[in-house]
Order: structure tokens, then sequence, then C-alpha cells
């Protein structure tokens, strides 16, 4: 049995088929993960200047960028392992620099107040073994991370739940879109308008405090109903949650304070983005935005967008992130105009416009390690065939050696 | 010989507010090859409810361009296979969607991905490749 890296569940009981030391076929992952576990079909070259050249001399290039930088940014981390993140920490106090992951726009605002125990949490085990309620909220897991409700949420047999979906759980969704998950969740579908979250969590407080809401008064009590008896309840946080209240954050805080059975759960797309929080939050305090200086200051500003929006960076190292593919293209233009250093496994949009390129081992299947999977349980992760590649954690530590 | 009148009106545009999901058989085309005609088909393509399609008097399988402040893109239109209520349309998110997300965060860090609004029309170019994207940033940031 192996460790899946296609999301953040990290499904440990995969089983592969290795032939000529290429993965050949694997048995009880979603189609993510086989195709990230096969692997893609555009390895990167190390470069310089777009120009194949070898990797030591692109490793050299890239230490003189960094250390010649005024303030270097290393931003990525979350296809990394927890060991390679770590060394990044170590290279971001060495070289002074700011220091981000894709957590700063997408779920670091849920993770940090997980982190720092502002919502009752629980393992992905205890919604296995307990859970009757599940909520999905701006979650679509079955197309993000498809095997949530097979392995833990919905479907399985748990200790107190043996009838598992036809009769012990029950599956909410709370989404702008049908999406496949709302689609399971039959009878059970809220749908709300584009940003209407907020408005749609004030009147269940309501209802759930005894007054009658004025949203939706009759569907609105009968889920504050169906909340209130729920012996064992989860909230799963999706992305469309977290950017819809991103603002006031706080009413989420104020909901769960009425749901004394329920449990708040992260959706966490790659594999090891709470890692990247967690590491950084046991160094620093921080889950992520940081800028090294003797000491580690957070601040909004040290987010990648904001780096880029206000210019203030004037090198980026991207360890395993594609910002080309992921950013409103309107900040590519500066991260283009600045040399970047591309660390990743495959060509990326990123890596087409690099300074310089350096091609790592894919971690999870060209190395081993360990990550922190979306409930915060550590992971061990596999070598599963063997390559000449460099680990993440290699790369970082030769940078850190030539800075 | 009659001429072709329509090639010289312009398409008529209409307001239209996009949010962004993400999609298992696109995410899998991404792993396996970010520039591959898999990952471009599966993501250069904006859903609409049949009723919006109807308004705008598009079809499935239309080119339309759909175009803000931020940037514009040529995709597919297709008409999504839910019982949609109108008035929201779905693109899943990519690097075509992020064209028409603003980079301003108002200092927080988090773009507006899921909240776009765009005007959309019928369109004959090409759909939006790649390199088109690409060649854009350049362009802005002088590099070429």
């Amino acid at each position: 049995m192996v460790t899946c890296t296609g999301c953040a569940l990290l499904c440990d009981d995969i089983e592969v088929i290795v032939e000529n030391n290429r993965i050949k076929e694997t048995k009880n992952t979603c189609r993510r993960g086989a195709a990230r576990m096969k692997g893609c079909t555009n390895r990167l070259v190390p470069s310089i200047a777009q120009k194949p050249t070898d990797i030591e001399s692109s490793i050299r290039k890239a230490a003189r960028i960094i250390k010649d930088a005024r303030t270097p940014m290393l931003f990525g981390w979350d296809n990394s392992t927890c060991e390679a993140q770590i060394k990044g920490i170590r290279l971001a106090e060495k070289i002074n620099a700011v220091m981000d992951d894709t957590s700063s726009f997408c779920q670091g605002l849920l993770i940090e107040r997980i982190l720092h125990k502002k919502f009752r949490t629980c393992s992905l085990e205890d919604i296995r073994n307990k859970a009757d309620v599940l909520i999905y909220w701006g979650s679509d897991a079955q197309d993000s991370q498809p095997r949530h409700l097979s392995r833990f949420s919905y479907f399985p047999r748990g200790e107190s739940r043996q009838r598992g979906y036809e009769e012990d759980r029950m599956a909410i969704a709370i989404d702008v879109r049908e999406s496949n998950t709302a689609k399971i969740c039959k009878g059970h579908f809220y749908r709300i308008p584009l940003r209407g979250d907020r408005e749609f969590i004030l009147a269940l407080i309501e209802a759930l405090s005894g007054k009658v809401p004025a949203y939706d008064t009759k569907k609105m009590l009968e889920l504050a109903g169906i909340l209130k008896k729920a012996e064992f309840g989860a909230i799963f946080v999706g992305i469309g949650l977290t950017y819809s209240i991103k603002d006031d954050f706080d009413i989420l805080t104020a909901l769960a304070d009425k749901l004394p059975n329920f449990n708040i759960m992260p959706m966490v797309g790659h594999y090891n983005m709470r890692g990247f929080n967690e590491t950084l939050f046991k160094e620093t305090g921080f889950v992520n935005k940081v800028k090294f200086d003797g000491k580690a200051i957070h601040d909004n500003r040290y987010a990648i967008m904001e780096s880029l929006n206000n210019k203030t960076i004037d090198a980026i190292v991207v360890m395993g992130s594609d910002p080309l593919s992921s950013l409103p293209i309107p900040l590519i233009p500066y991260l283009a105009s600045i040399p970047v250093i591309c660390i990743d496994p495959c060509a990326t949009l990123t890596s087409k416009i690099a300074a310089v390129t350096i091609p790592s081992a894919v971690s999870g299947v060209e190395s081993g390690g360990t990550a922190v999977r979306m409930d915060g349980k550590g992971i061990g992760l596999s070598t599963i065939i063997k390559s000449d590649h460099m680990t993440d954690e290699e790369i970082t530590v030769r940078l850190m050696e030539a800075v | 010989m009659g001429m072709d009148i329509g090639k010289f009106l312009k398409s008529p545009e209409y307001d239209i507010m996009i949010t962004t999901y993400r999609d298992i058989f696109q995410v899998e085309a991404l792993e396996r090859d970010r520039f591959g005609e898999e990952y471009k088909k599966l993501s250069a393509v904006i859903s609409i409810s049949k009723v919006d399609l109807q308004k705008m008097g598009l079809k499935s399988g239309d080119r339309v361009k759909i175009s803000n402040n931020n940037g514009s893109i040529v995709v597919e239109a297709k008409e999504s296979k839910r019982d949609e209520p109108g008035g929201l349309a779905f693109m899943v998110n990519s690097p075509w969607s992020n064209s028409l997300v603003s980079g301003d965060t108002r200092g927080k860090g988090i773009p507006e991905f899921k909240n776009i609004n765009a005007k959309i029309s019928f369109s004959k170019e090409e759909i939006t490749t790649t390199d088109n994207l690409i060649g854009t940033i350049f362009k802005k940031s002088g590099s070429i």
C-alpha cells in the first residue's frame, strides 16, 4: 500500500503496478490521483534563460539570483513534503526572504483559525466512525477530493454508523451550483445566490436561536431542525464558502458556537498545504505571508498577490506551483518581469517564463517523506519508483549551501 | 453578389456573472499535460443555463468572447447540463477564467476568483490558447 498525493486526503490504501520503473496501473485511486501518480507528459529540464543546461549550473545560477535579490520570495511548497518545507523556512531565514504559499488565496484563513483552536474539529476517522450529519458547504468534494464521501463521510460503515448513507447518515449541500456532490445530497441541496453565504449563515443562526428567519423561512427552519438533532455533525468548508465570507470570517465561528455537536473541517486541494501551514505555524506562529528579518514578520503585504501588486519582490523561487495558471492574469506581467526560478517535476506555464528551471522528483512517487492530511493527521509518503531527480528538499539544501 | 452585412455588424454584448468550479476530468487533464488539447478543451468553456443562452441568442457550441477590464478570452459556450435558474454562468478554474479576475484584492491577498462580472458576445475568433495567454503576459511585461 502506498499514499496518493493527488489531494490532501492523502489516501494511503493505494496499490500500484510498476513496470520498467514506471507506474503502469494504480488501484483505489481517483482519476486525479491516478493521473498524478502516473506522471505528466512534459518533464522539466534544467535551463537558464530558457536554454537547456545541466542541473549544477541551474542551481548555481538560482543561488546567485536569490543572493543578489534585495527582497526574494520563496513561494509554493504545498506540493512538497514537510521535510522540504522546513528546509525552505531555513533558506528563507538565511536570505531574509518573503515566504508564502497558495493558502494565502485559498484555505489559509480557515486553517489559521483551526490551528488557533477557534473551531471544534476532529479527524476524518472520527467522521467515518461517528458522523451522522454532513454538510458540504461551498465544496464539491466529488470533483476536488473525490474519495472523501466514499472513504470517510457518507458511504462507509463506521463504529456508530453501521448503516452508512442508507439510514445512518445524511448529507447536505449548500452551494451556488448543483455540483456533483450536491446531486448526491438528494433532497438536501440548498442553492444560494453568489456571495449569499453570509445571509444564509445569519438566517441559520436565527433559526437555531429559536427565531423565525426572514430568509427562506420554511427551508431554514427545516435545516435548523436537522442540525439540532445531529449527534455528531461536520461542516466541510470548501473554498466557495471561504471566499464568500472572507471579509467576515467570524460569522462562521458564530455559527459553530450555535452548533455544539458539529466540527469544522477544511477541504484542502494541494496535498501538503496544511503541512506548510502547520510547519510554518510551529516555526513562527503564522501560517503564511511572512517575511524573515531576524524574526518572522506577518502581514497581508507578504501575500503573493500583494507582493506582485505592490512590486515589492525582485526575484522569486516557485516551488511546485504554477502561479501563471493559478493567479489572476493581470498580476502576471510583473511576475514575468522579475527573475523566476521554477522548481517542479513538470513543465508548467510558469516554467515557460522562468529565468532558471530546476527539475525535481515527484514527491510521493519518486521520493518519500511526510505530509499533513486535510484534518491535520501526519501521513507517510513512500518512494515508489527510482529517479535520478533531486528531491525538493535536496534542491533547497543545495541552494542554501550556495547562497 | 449579395454582401454579408452580418460580418460588419458587431454581435450584441450582454452582461454576464460568472463563478468558477472544479471538474475532475479537467484536473486529471491538468496533471497529465497542462499544454495539451484535452486540458484546453475542458478549460476554455463557459457553461450557461438554457434560459440565458436563449436570452442571448446563443446556442451550445458557439464561440463567445468574454471580456472585462482585466482581460479578454474566446471560449466555447455550452448549455449547462443542470437545471439552472439562470443569471449565473460557470467556468472551470483555469488560466482562462483567471484572465478575467482582477489582481486588486483590497490589500487582503484573496482575489475574486469566484465573482466575475464581464461582457459576453458571439465570436467567430479562434478559442484562446495557452500561447495566446502567455503572449499577452509577455507583451504587458515588456519582455518581448
